[in-house]
């Protein structure tokens, strides 16, 4: 029996040596000028039609560099780009969205891109700067936005007409006043027929929501790489959340993003903190809808973002990466960068794109009015998953009747742990 | 068999009355266990209406379990938007190669743990039970990193030789194989058979209700696996239907909810319909077996 | 006993089974002989089973992320899995899962095994194969479905509930629900798998046993006491620790379902597994507690397997 084991581990051992031997992936120098690069990225369906499409200009359009997409959802990549990587089997450029790439960067699975940003034709991108931050991790930059948008409100106008709502809030207090109104139990039941409000309490939309309400009182999660949960700021806002919930009924308790979006599209809440694609499930529930700014709080009127960024790995030599820069001043060149906002409906990455470019498209002008009010989601902090996990649990169990101040005062200190590691 | 008139009377309503007594039991029985059946079937009953419902009500409060507006959009939407015929194949290739290399490798391996007595064969059962043990996550990335370097990612080797045997499968036959009695393979090897026509026609045609368990099982888990197909391979024309389904997905991870139902069913239609058949054969089965 | 020379095929051979010799072999011919039989399977698992699992023994000395630099650190990983309570928290969340899981879906397929092997009941194939159906839908999939029906604002059951003025609250969500409702989920989606096993399981009974136990008067308890458990412990034997072990692995259904939560009332060990692992990229710490994982199961089986033992000496 020993020997069998032996035996088989030498075999095993003898084909390791030679499948190492062999070398994968044609080893032949690159020749002078042209490099193959291999790009996974989320873009399903329409807007991936519009990103292969621009890949494929970028393609024709010289003759150096040669880019093939792979599709993959956010979540597979997500659970697929560790293997690959693991096995040299993983792409030369993939995008992720925006909160994931800190954890990568600092493990040193990509690339830094510093002489990328450095570059005169970047700098005329005019990029906005708060994409950018998205990718910056410990003062280096580790990837390129391709995507940024602010959280907004979607709202479903017939439901306001018949509430007799005509402007949609600008104030907190009257977003208040417009979800209680918009709140009705015509059968006393204490289980409203109908929602105001559809305010998740953990694994929010982008993980953002409690985010922005947080920054509408002046308040944030992690500053300068400390914990800055439990501020009394931050207390104030969640208790009158909370209050709003419990005693006003505005929400039910307990959502999640995805049963917030289902509770929006069923017509059971009239209003939905929520992203971009929301227009296009509106639209398949036949939901006449609106999108406006997340409403003004007493310090700010600000928004957490959403973010896809797209980076670089390691496994690309220097030609590739040139390469992969190349590309990215193509995509950020003015009529790409127009077209991709068009076709990914989120708002152009650069700022000097005027609405009136943007204008065929309304969810994206819309959203582009207000993306200067989009702060970016933990950016640099490689162990986000645990930040936020703390931050829901306090939200959670506020919104189930826990005492704001000590629940944010707990996760504060789980978040100081989740940032220490 | 002379009685008085009466007492062959009730001898006869005596067993009309136990047949009676007998098809109402059978009844009840039957009538418990289809409430049962259709109690479990309830979510399996709103795939399939869902997979027929159009977006909108899919969506629509209050909500709906067998459709108001009947559609064939979602199905069609599989065969337009998926190259669904290659990627039928593909998962047929996938379960069907792991399936058949898993139950004659892992009935051989089965045989010799539980017939053959040989030194450390306690051991390596052990050892094989063992590996059942540690989660796949821990194992994926060095299966992966061994696969990357035999140059066999995005190939049916990649995807097939990892499992060709299993523990499971292993484990299972040899409890089955304990559990037939020895008389009949002794008395062949009396007959001077080798182990492996002992093995091979006197074992095996008794065990096949467990082979035919085992195939199920190792054709089903590997049919639905999404995991595995999507690490394994690179290019969409090696997908399976799982991984292939994933790509309806729309922006943001919105979920198609009635397309996907609608793909599911024909996944799974296959399956139901190859254990129909199956499962009838275990019937059969024992009534061939030469036990008493 | 041990005879060292095996009868001639084509000598003389009296009629088995009287007074026939029964070859006996010598514990190394054994061995010679099950080579065979082993290889084709042992060379699969050696290379993508005890191979991988090496590798995941030696990541979980170093605090590698699956590419990149890797360090060794020794035994900071278990050192780490100890002293954190928020890590031992999953491995008694695990056991309070297994625990409620076995008994449930194994009690449930056996029932369910007996019935439909119950010549009496009409339609038999029909229903097996509509009970195994969930077996063989997709789990998420499944879990569509399961949220359709238990949505607390859309879901079906609620909707229908309501008519009777009964208002299920969100269970998924409930600290103290939600882990028997995933359980719910799961022993629904697997139960089929068990009773399909039961199934073959007492397929092989001898008819002739049962008869000669009703001859003898028992009655329908005492004839699955005396005839109907002790033909199947060896299955029995072997779908328990497989229930077990497949229970401490728990994932799928708590990712679909629960993602962990609420407040980490339904993270399991695997799930901190895939989190640490896949989300946080912290490779070496997932492998050690793979590792610890393995060591409680491999504890609990052996624990099991000596229950069993002892049961079948008890019943011969």
């Amino acid at each position: 029996m020993k020997k069998l084991i032996a035996a088989i581990a030498v075999v095993a051992g003898a084909t390791f040596a030679l499948a190492g031997c062999s070398g994968a992936g044609g080893g032949a120098a690159p020749s002078a000028a042209h490099v193959d690069l291999t790009f996974w990225h989320g873009y399903t369906e329409a807007d991936g039609k519009v990103l292969d499409q621009i890949v494929d200009d970028f393609n024709k359009s010289q003759s150096q560099v040669t880019i093939t997409t792979t599709t993959k959802t956010w979540a597979v990549i997500g659970d697929t780009l560790l293997p690959a990587l693991s096995a040299k089997q993983g792409p030369d450029i993939v995008a992720l969205p925006a909160e994931n790439l800190p954890v990568y960067a600092t493990k040193g699975a990509f690339v830094k891109l510093d002489d990328f940003y450095a570059a005169e034709t970047t700098k005329a991108a005019n990029l906005n700067p708060r994409a950018v931050d998205m990718v910056k991790v410990n003062g280096s930059y580790y990837g390129v936005p391709t995507g940024f948008v602010p959280l907004s409100v979607i709202y479903n106008k017939t439901l306001f007409a018949k509430a007799g709502i005509t402007s949609f809030p600008t104030t907190w207090d009257e977003w208040l006043a417009a979800a209680k109104k918009l709140t009705l139990d015509p059968t006393g039941s204490g289980t409203p027929e109908q929602y105001g409000l559809a305010l998740p309490d953990h694994a929010t939309v982008g993980n953002g929501v409690w985010a922005s309400l947080f920054y509408g009182n002046g308040g944030d999660i992690v500053t300068d790489n400390k914990s800055v949960v439990d501020s009394a700021a931050n207390a104030e806002t969640l208790k009158f959340w909370s209050d709003a919930v419990i005693k006003d009924h505005i929400s039910p308790t307990g959502l999640d993003g995805v049963a917030s979006d289902k509770l929006f599209s069923s017509g059971k809440a009239a209003m939905e903190v929520g992203g971009p694609w929301m227009a296009f499930v509106a639209t398949d529930a036949k939901i006449d809808y609106g999108v406006a700014a997340i409403p003004a709080g007493p310090k700010a009127q600000a928004a957490s973002a959403i973010g896809i960024s797209a980076a670089v790995t390691t496994q690309a030599d220097a030609a590739k990466q040139a390469g992969a820069e190349k590309f990215f001043d193509y995509l950020y060149s003015k009529d790409v960068a127009t077209k991709w906002s068009l076709g990914s409906g989120w708002p152009p990455l650069r700022t000097d794109i005027p609405a009136a470019d943007v204008a065929s498209n309304p969810v994206v002008s819309a959203l582009t009015a207000i993306a200067g009010t989009a702060r970016p989601l933990l950016p640099g902090v490689a162990n986000s998953v645990d930040v936020l996990a703390a931050v829901d649990e306090a939200t959670q169990k506020s919104l189930a009747g826990g005492d704001p101040v000590a629940l944010l005062s707990t996760s504060s200190g789980k978040v100081k742990s989740a940032l220490a590691k | 068999m002379a009685t008085t008139a009466s007492a062959s009377r009730n001898f006869a309503t005596d067993r009309s009355k136990a047949r009676l007594g007998r098809n109402v039991e059978r009844w009840l029985l039957f009538a418990a266990v289809l409430a049962l059946t259709l109690v479990v079937l309830l979510p399996v009953l709103i795939i399939v209406f869902t997979a027929f419902k159009p977006a909108a009500e899919i969506n629509a409060y209050p909500p709906t379990l067998v459709p108001g507006q009947w559609t064939t959009a979602n199905f069609a939407r599989i065969f337009s938007d998926l190259p669904f015929a290659r990627l039928f194949l593909n998962s047929f290739l996938f379960a069907g190669g792991v399936t058949a290399f898993a139950l004659v490798f892992d009935s051989l391996a089965a045989y010799a743990l539980a017939r053959l007595d040989f030194r450390g064969s306690r051991a390596l059962l052990i050892v094989i039970v063992a590996s059942l043990m540690i989660p796949f996550q821990a194992t994926l990335i060095p299966i992966y990193q061994l696969v990357g370097n035999l140059g066999w990612v995005n190939t049916f080797a990649g995807l097939i030789a990892p499992r060709a045997a299993d523990a499971f499968g292993i484990f299972f036959l040899r409890q089955f194989f304990l559990s037939l009695p020895r008389d009949l393979d002794n008395a062949a090897r009396i007959d001077g058979a080798s182990e492996f026509r002992v093995f091979r026609s006197v074992v095996l045609p008794n065990a096949v209700p467990a082979l035919l368990t085992l195939g199920i099982f190792t054709f089903v888990n590997n049919w639905n696996d999404l995991l595995w197909p999507l690490i394994f391979t690179t290019t969409p024309d090696m997908g399976t239907i799982t991984s292939g389904l994933t790509l309806l997905t729309g922006p943001s991870g919105i979920i198609p909810y009635g397309t996907m139902m609608a793909g599911s069913l024909i996944a799974v239609a296959p399956l139901a319909l190859i254990y129909l058949l199956v499962q009838r054969r275990f019937i059969e089965s024992v009534a061939t077996t030469g036990l008493k | 006993m041990t005879s060292t020379v095996k009868p001639n095929a084509k000598a003389y051979r009296p009629p088995a089974p009287l007074g026939g010799r029964t070859p006996i072999r010598t514990a190394r011919q054994s061995a010679g002989i099950a080579i065979p039989f082993l290889l084709p399977a042992l060379i699969v698992l050696a290379a993508f089973v005890a191979w991988p699992m090496i590798s995941a023994l030696r990541l979980s000395f170093t605090d590698s992320s699956g590419f990149g630099a890797e360090q060794w650190i020794g035994f900071d990983n278990y050192i780490r899995i100890f002293t954190d309570p928020q890590i031992l928290g999953t491995l008694s969340t695990t056991a309070l899962y297994a625990v409620l899981f076995t008994p449930i879906a194994l009690i449930g397929a056996l029932a369910l095994a007996l019935l439909l092997n119950n010549a009496r009941l009409p339609g038999r194939g029909i229903f097996r194969t509509a009970l195994f159906l969930p077996f063989i839908v997709s789990l998420a999939v499944a879990a569509f479905a399961w949220s359709y029906l238990l949505d607390p604002q859309v879901g079906l059951l609620n909707y229908w509930l309501r008519t009777v003025g009964i208002h299920i609250g969100n269970v998924l969500q409930d600290p103290v629900l939600a882990m028997p409702t995933v359980v719910l989920v799961a022993v629904w989606k697997s139960f089929g798998f068990y009773m399909v096993i039961f199934i073959a399981g007492l397929q092989d009974i001898p008819v002739s046993l049962y008869e000669a136990a009703r001859i003898d008067g028992a009655g329908a308890w005492a004839r699955f006491r005396n005839v109907t458990l002790p033909q199947l412990s060896n299955t029995l034997a072997f779908v328990v620790i497989f229930a077990m072990i497949a229970a401490l692995q728990a994932f799928d259904q708590i990712y679909v379902l629960t993602g962990g939560g609420p407040y980490r009332t339904t993270q399991t060990v695997v799930m901190e597994i895939y989190q640490e692992g896949f989300k946080k990229l912290n490779l070496g710490l997932a492998s050690a507690l793979s590792y610890v994982l393995l060591l409680a199961t491999l504890i609990l089986s052996i624990v099991q397997f000596r229950f069993f033992g002892r049961r079948e000496k008890d019943l011969t």
